[in-house]
C-alpha cells in the first residue's frame, strides 16, 4: 500500500462532509455567548447614533478637533476602515485569479469583513462634514443652481472610489454565496426556507447555471482586482494631493495600499482565529491557511517598514526645513508615543513572522494581528493628525485631545461593522462550500506496489 | 474634467433656461377684473385671490394699474439702495387724507388706514419676497441695468394684481442665474454671496 | 434651507423689519424676534436721513477713556453698528484704538440695566418709575442739608461743569476721579517749573524717544495720537528712522516697539534720568549742570544694574538727536519715587532743549483732582459727614484697592446714587441706580485740549430707559428749589447749547445755528491753541532716594494696565476680552508673569495657579512665563477680577489692586509699591492662549532687517546675505520650472468665463515697521465681518474666529541675550495660486474674477479640507452654533446687514471687507464713474492708528498699495510655496547698533 502524501491546501473530508459541517454553523442554535456578542455590538451601534444625534444637534465641535488639526479621529477610523477593507479582495478577486488552493477556506469570511468595512468606512466621509444635512451636494447631479462639484478635488474621487468599490465588493460576495445558500437551502425548513430559496436566485445547481456562475465569477474577480490597487491610492491622494508636510508624498499610493493590506489581513486573523473554534471548522480552515495568511502580512509589513525608512529619508533628502520639521516632530516631538507605536506595531511586530514557529502559533498570530489593528490605527492617526500639528506658521501650531463624542463614534463604527459580520457568519456559509469540494480529490483506486 | 464638466453644464444650462423661459410664458397673471368691476371688488372676492391677505386689502392694480403709479414713488429708495424701501404710512396719508373711497368696500378698508394713522401704529404688511439671507441683492443695481420698470422682471405684472402673490420663487438661484447668463452679466459667486 | 435656521435671531433683514414707529427705540425690543412670517413695519412718518440699506454716518465722540477721540458712528435703519475714527479730529485723525471701537458693546450690552433701581427693605434692587426716582433724589438732595458729595468720572466738559456748579449751590464737594490719574507728572511739572498741568508730547518729531516707564502705545495719555506720532518718526521712512528706548523692569508693548529695553530694578528708573540728565546737560554746557553734578553715570550704575558706559552712550545718543524727548509716568513707573522720576524727566527734556518742541504745554485742559481727593472724601463719608453721594460714571469700590476699607465707609453714607447704566461694585452699593445714557444716546460735548471740543448728539433712540443725568439733575432741581433754582434750563441739551453760544461767541462765528449745525456735522469744536511759548528755566535740582515697598517678599510686583481692559472698564466686552493680549496673546484671563529663571526657582510651570501674597492681601493665579520681565519682579494685568458689572467681567480672572496699600501721602496711588512672596498651590488651569509655538524656526515669517540696509534699498534677501548669514532654503531648478509652466497655465485661465476681459485685482501692503501690534485692527475685523467670540473654553481648544490675527514671535531673549518681538497682522493672503480652492469638493472656495479668495459660506459643506491646505491657517471653522451665543439680546443689534452671520459646521474667513467693496462698486456703477484710490478701504486698514495698512487695485498703477509693494523691503510670506499671495509685508527696520547694547541689531 503506497502512501499518498497529503497536500494541505487539500481539504481532507468528504462532499457530504463539508456540507454538514458548514450548514451545521448556521442550523445550530445560536449559543448564549453569541447572542452576548451580538448584544454588546447592537448596544455600540446604539452608541454611535446616540454620538452622530448629539453631533447634528449642537455641531462638529464636541469632538476634540482644535485648529490647526481640522481632521482627527473621524477621518483617522474612516481610512482605518477603508483599508481593512482590502484584504478581502485581495484575497478572494487577486488570489482567485492566480488560482491559489488556500484561499478557499478564508475568502469567504475575509470578503464579508471587507464589505462590512466599507459599509463602516462609508459612514464617516457623512459623519465628519459640518453639514452633514447638505452631504449630498457632494453627488453630482443636474440642480436648478446650476452648480456641479469640483471635480479636481481629492474629495469627489474619494466619494466615486468608495461607492464603486462598494458596489463590486458585494456584488461579488453575493455572488459567490449563490450556490452555497441553495446548499443551506436544502438542508433547512420552514420559513427559513422560504428565504434562503429567494436568496439562492433559484440555483438548481444545473449544467448551464454552472456554466455561467463560473463565467461570471471570473469577471466579476477581474473587475475587482484593479479596485484593490485603485481605491486606496485615491484614498492616499486626499492626502498626498495636499500641501500639507508629512502628507505631500509621491510614495503615498503604493504606501497606503500596502499598509491597507496589511491592516485588512490583520483584521482577517483577528476575525477567523477565534471563529473556526467558535465555529468547529477547525479541520477546514488548518495553520496551513494562517501560514500563507502570515506569509502576507509579512510581506506587507516589510513594505510598509521600507515605507516608513524612505518617508524620513525623502524628509532628509528633499532639504524642506517644513518637511524635515514635521519629520523630526514625529519621532521626538510631544506626540512621539504616537509615532513610535505606529512604527513598532507595524514595521517591528511583522518582523516577527520570519520564524515558522510563530506562523503557526495561533496564539501568537492573534497577539500579532492585535497589534497589528492598533499599529495601523495609529499609522493614520499620525500621518494626519500629528502631521496638522506642525505646519508651515508656528503661530498656527496646535495640540489636539479627543473627546467623548471622538471615541464614541470610533467604538460605535466598531460596533456597526461587528454587528453586520455577527448576523452574517450565522446566517450564511462562512466558509465556500462549493469551492471546498472542487478541491476534493477524487477518490482513486491504487494496485499493488504503484506504477 | 473641464470638457466633461462643460458639457454637462451646458446640457443643464440649455434645460434649465427652457424651463425658466417656460415658467416665464406659463406664470399667467390674474385676468386684471375689467374696470367697471374692479373697484366693486368685495372682500369676498379677494379670498380667492393668490398671495396671502394683507392687513390692509391694498390694491397694487388699482394704484400702480389704474391710476398709473410709479412704483418708486412708494417704493423711495429702490433705485438708489439695496433695499426698495416700503412707504411710509404719512406717504399712503398723503393722498388718503383726501380719497376716502367710492365703494363702501373701499371706504372700508381706507377707514383701517386713516385708524392705524391715528392710533400711531404702523400698519404690518405680510412679507411676501422674502430673499434668503446669504444672497445680497441690490435691487439699485437692478433698477440702474433693467430701467425702472423691471419691476416686472422679478415680480411680475404687480400692476395687475388686485392682491400681490409670488409670482417667482426669487430664492431659486436658477432663476437668477438663467438671466445672468440670458444677459452675459457676471455669475460670480461673490457678486451675491459674501 | 438649514442655515436659515441656524442663523434665527440675527436676520440681516430684521433691520428692515423693526424701522417702526419710534425708530429704534421699539426697533430694540422687536428687534430680534424669532417669528417666521416676517413683516414689513413702514415708518409712522419718513426721516429724510435715514434710507433703508444705505448707512448714515454721524459725528461723534468716543468716552470709553479721556482721550475723547472724535468717531464717525456708521449707522444702518436708526442703528450703530461700527464705530470709525474723525479723520478731521486732531487726536485720533481717522483712526480708533480696540476700546474706542469696543463702545458700541457698551452701547448694546446685555447687562445694561432696564431702567432706575431703588434698593428695597430687603437690600434687592426694585425697578422703578423715573419720575419716582428723580423725586426720591430730589427729597434726598434737599433734605442733605448741603452734605452732599459727588465723585464724576467724566472728563472736562458742559456737563461736568454743570454738576460741579450743581453739587456746589446744594453746599456740597464734587470730586473729578479717574483711576489712571497722572497726578505724578502733574505734581513734577508744578514743582519743576511751578505749572501743575500735563505736558503734550509730539512724537512725530521726536529722533530719540526715551520712556521711563511710561506705556504710551497702551493706556498712558491720548494712545492713538501717539502711536500714529511714534508711527510717523520711528517707522522707516527716506531711508531714515528714530530711535526708542524703554527703561523699566517689565517688558509692555511700548517696550516690545522700543529699540531697546533696559529692564532697570523698578524704582531706579529715575537714577538713569538723572545720570542721563547730568550727562546732557554738561555736554549741551546747561546751566542744570551743576544741580545734577552728584549723579554721575558711575555714581547710578550699581543702583540700575546698568554699566556707566551704557547710561553714557544712552546720554550723548539723546543728546545727540536734536529734537529728542524723554516721557516717564504711567502706572508700570508709579512707585513711591514717580514724582521724583518725572521731575528728573522734565530736567533731562529741559536740558537737551525738547521744551516747546517734543515736549509742549498750554494744550492740556481739565484732569481728575487725583487720588489725594478722593480719599479725602471717603474719610468724611467715614466720618458720616456725608448725606448723599453722587457716583457718576465711576467705580471706585473697584478701582481703589480693597485695604483702603473704602466700601465700609461709602456704607456709612445714608443715601448713595449711581449713575452706571451696568451694575458694577460700586453701584451695588448704592440705594439709587440711574442709568444714564451712553454716548451715542445722548447730548453731551467733552474738552479734551484747548480749543478742542468734541461734541455728542444722540445717533440712536436710548437702547434701555435711561436717562442723561444732566436731564435728571435738572428734572429734580424743579422740585428742590432753592438753591440749585437756577438750573432752570428746559433740558441739558438746551443747557448744552446755551454754553456752546459761548464758544460761539469765542470762536466769532455769526449765525449760532449755523456754528452749530457745522460743529455737530463736524463733531465737534476742532481749533487746537498752539502750545505756550518755551518755559522759564526750572528751578533745578532734585534729590532722589529709591522708594520704599511694603512688605519683604522676594518679588516687586508690578500691577500695569492692560491695553485692553484698560482700569477695568473694558472688562465687560467681549470684544475686548477675546481680542488676546498683544504680548502675552492671552484671553479672558488674567495671570501672573514671571522670569523663566524665577519659575524654574520656584519650580512652577505655566498654568500653575500661584498665591501672591503682598501686605495688604492674597491673590491666587495663573503663572505665565515670560522673559521679558527681571527675575525680581512679577507682573499682573490691571483690570480684572470684577465682582459685579455684568456677566462678562463678574467673577473673571483676580483683581491686582488687592494686593496693594490704600496708603497715600504723594497724592496719587502708588502702583509699584509692594512686595510679594510666592507659594505654590500644585493645581493648575489651562492658559487662555493663542499662539502655538511662539518663534520663526527661521522660516522668515515676519522679516526684519539693519537700518543700514534698508537705506541702501536692499531686499530683506540681500540683506540677509550681506548681514552675513547663509542663504534661506530657495526652490531648485525643476521647482522654479514648474512655477514658470504654472504661470503659463495662469494666463490661459484668465481667458475663460467669467474671467475674461479687464477686472480689477486687490491686493494689500502692510509695513511692520510701523506695526505695534495693538490689535486695533482686530476688534475692527469682528466688528466689521459679524464674527462671534467664543469665550475661555472654546479658545482652550484654540477655536477663536479672528479672520485677522496679529502673530508675535520671540526673537533671542536665551541666556542673556536682549529679548526681540516681531509683530504681524495675518489675514487671509488671498493667494493666486491658492491651496484651498483646488480641495473644496463643492467650490466654496474659489478665486473671484477680481483676484479674491472667495468663500461662499452657504455653499460650504464643511469638509474643512480648505483649512488643512492652508499654509498660512487663516481659515476659521463655526464649530458649534456660536452666531447664536455670542450676541445675546441686544448685542445682535451692532450686525453688520451687509455681512452674512455664518452657521454652525461652515468654514469662514477675511474677504478682504468684499461687501466694502461691493457697496463701493454699486455706487460707483450707479453713478457712471470709476471708484476711486482710497475709496475702498478694509476695515483693519481703516483702524490702524499707525497707518501700517493700505489696500487697493494692484491694477491700478497710480494706487498707494502699488507703491508699498513696489518697496524693495517687501516680501510674501512662505514664499517657497508658490501660493502666489496678494498680501506684500514690507520688512521690519532694526536700528544698526543698539546704543546701550540691550536691543537686537
Amino acid at each position: 500500500m503506497a502512501v499518498i502524501a497529503h497536500d494541505p491546501s487539500l481539504p481532507t473530508q468528504t462532499h457530504a462532509e463539508v456540507t454538514r459541517d458548514v450548514v451545521r454553523t448556521i442550523t445550530d442554535k445560536p449559543t448564549t455567548g453569541y447572542y452576548i456578542l451580538a448584544g454588546t455590538m447592537a448596544f455600540l451601534v446604539l452608541v454611535l447614533l446616540g454620538t452622530f444625534t448629539a453631533i447634528l444637534k449642537y455641531g462638529l465641535g464636541l469632538a476634540g478637533y482644535s485648529p490647526p488639526i481640522m481632521w482627527s479621529v473621524y477621518i483617522t477610523t474612516f481610512v482605518f476602515w477603508i483599508g481593512i477593507g482590502h484584504a478581502g479582495t485581495l484575497i478572494s478577486a487577486i488570489l482567485y485569479l492566480f488560482r491559489s488552493r488556500w484561499r478557499t477556506a478564508v475568502y469567504r469570511s475575509t470578503e464579508a469583513m471587507t464589505v462590512f468595512a466599507v459599509m463602516t468606512a462609508g459612514l464617516f466621509p457623512i459623519i465628519h462634514i459640518g453639514r452633514q444635512w447638505i452631504f449630498y451636494w457632494l453627488i453630482p447631479y443636474p440642480n436648478q443652481r446650476f452648480l456641479w462639484p469640483n471635480f479636481k478635488s481629492p474629495l469627489m474621487w474619494d466619494v466615486f472610489a468608495i461607492s464603486t468599490y462598494l458596489t463590486v465588493s458585494s456584488t461579488f460576495l453575493v455572488i459567490g454565496l449563490v450556490p452555497d445558500i441553495a446548499a443551506v437551502r436544502d438542508h433547512v425548513s420552514g420559513w427559513k426556507k422560504k428565504i434562503y430559496s429567494a436568496l439562492s436566485l433559484g440555483w438548481t445547481g444545473a449544467d448551464s447555471q454552472w456554466r455561467h456562475y463560473s463565467r461570471a465569477y471570473l469577471y466579476l474577480a477581474a473587475l475587482a482586482t484593479p479596485l484593490v490597487l485603485s481605491v486606496h491610492s485615491v484614498v492616499s491622494w486626499d492626502f498626498a494631493m495636499s500641501i500639507v508636510p508629512g502628507w505631500h508624498g509621491t510614495i503615498f499610493a503604493p504606501y497606503f495600499v500596502a499598509g491597507a493590506i496589511y491592516s485588512g489581513i490583520g483584521m482577517v486573523l483577528t476575525l477567523v482565529i477565534p471563529l473556526r473554534k467558535v465555529l468547529k471548522i477547525e479541520h477546514m480552515i488548518t495553520s496551513y491557511h494562517f501560514d500563507n495568511l502570515a506569509k502576507l502580512t509579512l510581506f506587507t509589513g516589510s513594505i510598509l517598514f521600507y515605507a516608513y525608512g524612505m518617508e524620513y529619508f525623502i524628509a532628509w533628502y528633499s532639504g524642506s526645513t517644513f518637511e524635515q520639521t514635521t519629520f523630526w516632530r514625529r519621532a521626538f516631538g510631544p506626540n512621539w508615543w504616537a509615532g513610535w507605536s505606529m512604527i513598532i506595531c507595524n514595521a517591528f511586530v511583522s518582523q516577527l513572522l520570519w520564524f515558522k514557529k510563530i506562523r503557526r502559533n495561533l496564539t501568537a498570530l492573534f497577539v500579532i494581528s492585535i497589534f497589528i489593528n492598533i499599529g495601523m490605527w495609529f499609522e493614520r492617526w499620525v500621518i494626519i493628525s500629528m502631521s496638522l500639528t506642525n505646519d508651515y506658521v508656528p503661530y498656527a501650531w496646535g495640540q489636539i485631545n479627543p473627546t467623548w463624542a471622538d471615541w464614541g463614534i470610533l467604538a460605535g463604527s466598531f460596533g456597526w461593522f461587528g454587528l453586520w459580520f455577527t448576523l452574517f457568519y450565522k446566517n450564511f456559509p462562512i466558509v465556500a462550500i462549493q469551492e471546498i469540494k472542487e478541491l476534493i480529490p477524487m477518490p482513486r483506486r491504487s494496485h499493488g506496489g504503484g506504477h | 474634467m473641464r470638457k466633461r464638466f462643460l458639457i454637462g453644464l451646458g446640457a443643464v444650462l440649455l434645460a434649465g433656461t427652457a424651463i425658466a423661459v417656460g415658467s416665464r410664458v406659463t406664470s399667467a397673471q390674474q385676468p386684471a377684473p375689467p374696470a367697471g368691476t374692479a373697484v366693486t371688488l368685495t372682500r369676498a372676492d379677494s379670498v380667492r385671490l393668490e398671495g396671502p391677505r394683507q392687513p390692509i386689502f391694498f390694491r397694487h392694480d388699482v394704484h400702480a394699474g389704474q391710476l398709473k403709479m410709479q412704483c418708486q414713488y412708494c417704493h423711495y429708495s429702490v433705485s438708489y439702495s439695496s433695499e426698495p424701501g416700503i412707504p411710509s404710512m404719512q406717504t399712503c396719508m398723503g393722498c388718503h387724507m383726501y380719497v376716502s373711497g367710492s365703494t363702501p368696500t373701499n371706504k372700508a378698508e381706507i377707514r383701517k388706514l386713516t385708524t392705524a394713522w391715528g392710533k400711531k401704529q404702523p400698519v404690518q404688511w405680510i412679507r411676501i419676497h422674502e430673499l434668503a439671507r446669504h444672497v445680497h441683492f441690490p435691487h439699485s443695481r437692478h433698477i440702474f441695468a433693467l430701467g425702472p420698470d423691471a419691476c416686472a422682471t422679478c415680480h411680475g405684472n404687480i400692476a395687475r394684481m388686485p392682491q400681490v402673490y409670488k409670482v417667482n420663487n426669487v430664492n431659486n438661484m436658477g432663476f437668477c442665474i438663467t438671466c445672468h447668463i440670458e444677459r452675459k452679466v457676471t455669475r460670480d459667486c461673490s457678486t451675491c454671496h459674501y | 434651507m438649514a442655515d436659515e435656521a441656524e442663523t434665527q435671531g440675527v436676520d440681516r433683514r430684521q433691520f428692515l423689519k423693526v424701522i417702526g414707529v419710534s425708530g429704534a427705540g421699539a426697533a430694540v425690543l422687536s428687534g430680534c424676534t424669532t417669528e417666521r412670517v416676517a413683516k414689513l413695519v413702514p415708518y409712522m412718518v419718513q426721516s429724510e436721513d435715514q434710507v433703508p440699506g444705505v448707512p448714515t454716518w454721524y459725528a461723534s465722540t468716543c468716552a470709553e477713556c479721556s482721550s475723547g477721540c472724535g468717531v464717525y458712528v456708521k449707522t444702518r435703519e436708526g442703528r450703530p453698528i461700527k464705530l470709525e475714527g474723525n479723520p478731521d479730529h486732531p487726536t485720533n485723525a481717522g483712526s480708533l484704538c480696540s476700546r474706542g471701537q469696543a463702545g458700541l458693546q457698551s452701547l448694546y450690552n446685555p447687562d445694561r440695566i432696564k431702567g432706575p433701581m431703588a434698593r428695597n427693605a430687603k437690600g434687592e434692587f426694585d425697578l422703578i418709575k423715573w419720575d419716582d426716582a428723580i423725586a426720591r433724589l430730589a427729597a434726598k438732595l434737599s433734605s442733605a442739608g448741603g452734605k452732599v458729595a459727588a465723585i464724576n468720572g467724566y472728563g472736562a466738559s458742559t456737563f461736568s461743569t454743570f454738576l460741579a456748579d450743581y453739587v456746589t449751590a446744594l453746599g456740597g464737594t464734587t470730586v473729578a476721579y479717574e483711576p489712571f490719574g497722572r497726578e505724578a507728572e502733574r505734581t513734577a511739572n508744578d514743582r519743576t517749573w511751578g505749572k501743575a498741568e500735563l505736558a503734550s508730547y509730539d512724537f512725530g518729531a521726536a529722533r530719540h524717544i526715551v520712556s521711563f516707564g511710561a506705556d504710551f502705545l497702551e493706556t498712558w495719555g491720548p494712545v492713538v495720537e501717539q502711536q500714529r506720532g511714534f508711527a510717523a518718526s520711528h517707522g522707516f521712512h527716506d531711508g531714515t528712522m528714530a530711535r526708542m528706548v524703554f527703561v523699566g523692569p517689565r517688558m509692555s508693548l511700548t517696550a516690545a516697539n522700543a529699540d531697546e529695553w533696559l529692564n532697570v530694578p523698578a524704582g531706579s528708573e529715575a537714577l538713569v534720568a538723572l545720570a542721563m540728565a547730568q550727562v546732557v546737560a554738561s555736554r549741551k554746557g546747561s546751566p542744570l549742570a551743576a544741580s545734577l553734578a552728584s549723579y554721575t553715570p558711575d555714581a547710578v550704575a550699581k543702583d540700575t544694574g546698568l554699566t556707566a558706559a551704557q547710561i553714557t552712550a544712552l546720554a550723548e545718543a539723546f543728546a545727540a538727536a536734536s529734537p529728542s524727548l524723554a516721557i516717564a509716568g504711567g502706572i508700570p513707573a508709579q512707585h513711591r519715587g514717580a514724582i521724583e522720576l518725572c521731575q528728573a524727566v522734565n530736567l533731562l527734556n529741559e536740558a537737551a532743549g525738547n521744551i516747546g518742541r517734543t515736549v509742549l504745554f498750554g494744550t492740556t485742559v481739565g484732569g481728575s483732582d487725583g487720588y489725594a481727593s478722593m480719599v479725602s472724601l471717603f474719610d468724611k463719608m467715614g466720618q458720616g459727614s456725608v448725606q448723599v453721594v453722587l457716583v457718576h460714571d465711576a467705580n471706585p469700590l473697584y478701582a481703589m484697592p480693597k485695604d483702603g476699607k473704602f466700601a465700609a465707609a461709602f456704607a456709612k453714607v445714608p443715601f448713595k446714587v449711581s449713575t452706571a447704566a451696568i451694575i458694577d461694585e460700586t453701584a451695588a452699593q448704592c440705594d439709587l441706580i440711574l442709568p444714564s445714557l451712553h454716548a451715542l444716546e445722548r447730548w453731551d460735548d467733552l474738552h479734551t485740549r484747548a480749543g478742542v471740543t468734541g461734541l455728542m448728539q444722540p445717533v440712536v433712540q436710548p437702547v434701555f430707559q435711561g436717562m442723561h443725568f444732566g436731564d435728571v439733575l435738572l428734572k429734580a432741581a424743579k422740585t428742590i428749589a432753592g438753591p440749585v433754582a437756577k438750573f432752570n434750563d428746559a433740558s441739558f441739551e438746551a443747557r448744552l447749547k446755551s454754553a456752546w453760544q459761548k464758544v460761539a461767541a469765542e470762536q466769532k462765528a455769526g449765525d449760532f445755528d449755523e456754528f452749530w449745525r457745522m460743529a455737530l456735522g463736524r463733531g465737534g469744536l476742532f481749533a487746537p491753541m498752539a502750545p505756550a511759548p518755551q518755559f522759564p528755566a526750572s528751578k533745578g535740582a532734585v534729590s532722589y532716594t529709591k522708594p520704599t515697598f511694603d512688605g519683604t517678599g522676594d518679588y516687586v510686583f508690578l500691577p500695569y494696565p492692560s491695553s485692553m481692559y484698560h482700569d477695568g472698564r473694558g472688562t465687560n466686552k467681549p470684544w475686548l476680552l477675546e481680542n488676546p493680549d498683544p504680548i502675552t496673546k492671552i484671553t479672558w484671563q488674567s495671570w501672573v508673569e514671571m522670569h523663566p529663571d524665577t519659575a524654574a526657582k520656584i519650580d512652577v510651570r505655566e498654568g500653575e495657579i500661584v498665591e501672591l501674597h503682598s501686605p495688604h492681601g492674597m491673590i491666587r493665579s495663573q503663572v505665565y512665563i515670560y522673559a521679558g520681565i527681571r527675575p525680581d519682579t512679577m507682573a499682573m494685568p490691571l483690570g480684572l477680577g470684577h465682582t459685579a458689572y455684568g456677566r462678562y467681567a463678574k467673577d473673571r480672572g483676580v483683581n491686582a489692586l488687592d494686593l496693594l496699600g490704600a496708603a497715600d501721602g504723594q497724592g496719587f496711588l502708588p502702583y509699584v509699591s509692594t512686595r510679594v512672596s510666592v507659594t505654590r498651590t500644585e493645581d493648575y488651569r489651562k492658559v487662555a492662549r493663542v499662539d502655538g509655538m511662539p518663534r520663526q524656526l527661521g522660516r522668515g515669517i515676519v522679516q526684519s532687517m539693519a537700518l543700514m540696509y534698508a537705506a541702501k534699498g536692499m531686499t530683506p534677501e540681500e540683506a540677509y546675505k550681506a548681514g552675513g548669514r547663509a542663504p534661506v532654503e530657495e526652490n531648485t531648478e525643476l521647482e522654479q520650472k514648474a512655477i514658470e509652466g504654472w504661470h503659463d497655465a495662469q494666463l490661459e485661465n484668465t481667458k475663460v468665463g467669467n474671467y475674461t476681459g479687464d477686472h480689477p485685482k486687490w491686493g494689500m501692503a502692510v509695513d511692520l515697521s510701523r506695526c505695534t501690534g495693538c490689535s486695533a485692527c482686530v476688534t475692527a475685523c469682528y466688528a466689521e465681518n459679524n464674527i462671534p467670540t467664543v469665550g475661555e473654553e472654546q479658545v482652550f481648544r484654540r477655536r477663536e474666529m479672528s479672520w485677522l490675527r496679529i502673530e508675535r514671535y520671540w526673537e533671542g531673549g536665551e541666556a542673556n541675550e536682549p529679548l526681540g518681538v516681531r509683530f504681524a497682522p495675518v489675514m487671509c493672503q488671498h493667494c493666486n495660486n491658492a491651496p484651498c480652492e483646488p480641495v473644496c469638493p463643492v467650490y466654496a472656495s474659489y478665486h473671484t474674477v477680481d483676484g479674491l479668495n472667495g468663500q461662499v459660506y452657504n455653499r460650504c459643506v464643511g469638509t474643512r479640507y480648505c483649512s488643512n491646505n492652508c499654509p498660512f491657517k487663516v481659515r476659521y471653522f463655526n464649530w458649534l452654533k456660536y452666531n447664536d451665543v455670542a450676541w445675546p439680546e441686544p448685542l445682535n443689534l451692532q450686525l453688520n446687514p451687509d455681512v452674512t452671520v455664518r452657521a454652525r459646521g461652515v468654514m469662514e474667513k477675511c474677504t478682504f471687507c468684499v461687501q466694502r467693496i461691493r457697496a463701493v462698486q454699486n455706487t460707483a456703477r450707479i453713478e457712471g464713474r470709476d471708484f476711486k484710490d482710497g475709496e475702498i478701504m478694509t476695515a483693519c486698514a481703516q483702524a490702524c492708528p499707525s497707518g501700517a495698512i493700505s489696500f487697493g487695485n494692484i491694477n491700478d498703477p497710480a494706487a498707494k498699495v502699488v507703491q508699498w509693494k513696489k518697496d524693495p523691503r517687501g516680501y510674501v510670506m512662505l514664499e517657497g510655496t508658490n501660493v502666489q499671495s496678494s498680501v506684500t509685508y514690507l520688512a521690519k527696520v532694526l536700528h544698526d547698533a543698539p546704543v546701550a547694547g540691550r536691543g537686537e541689531s
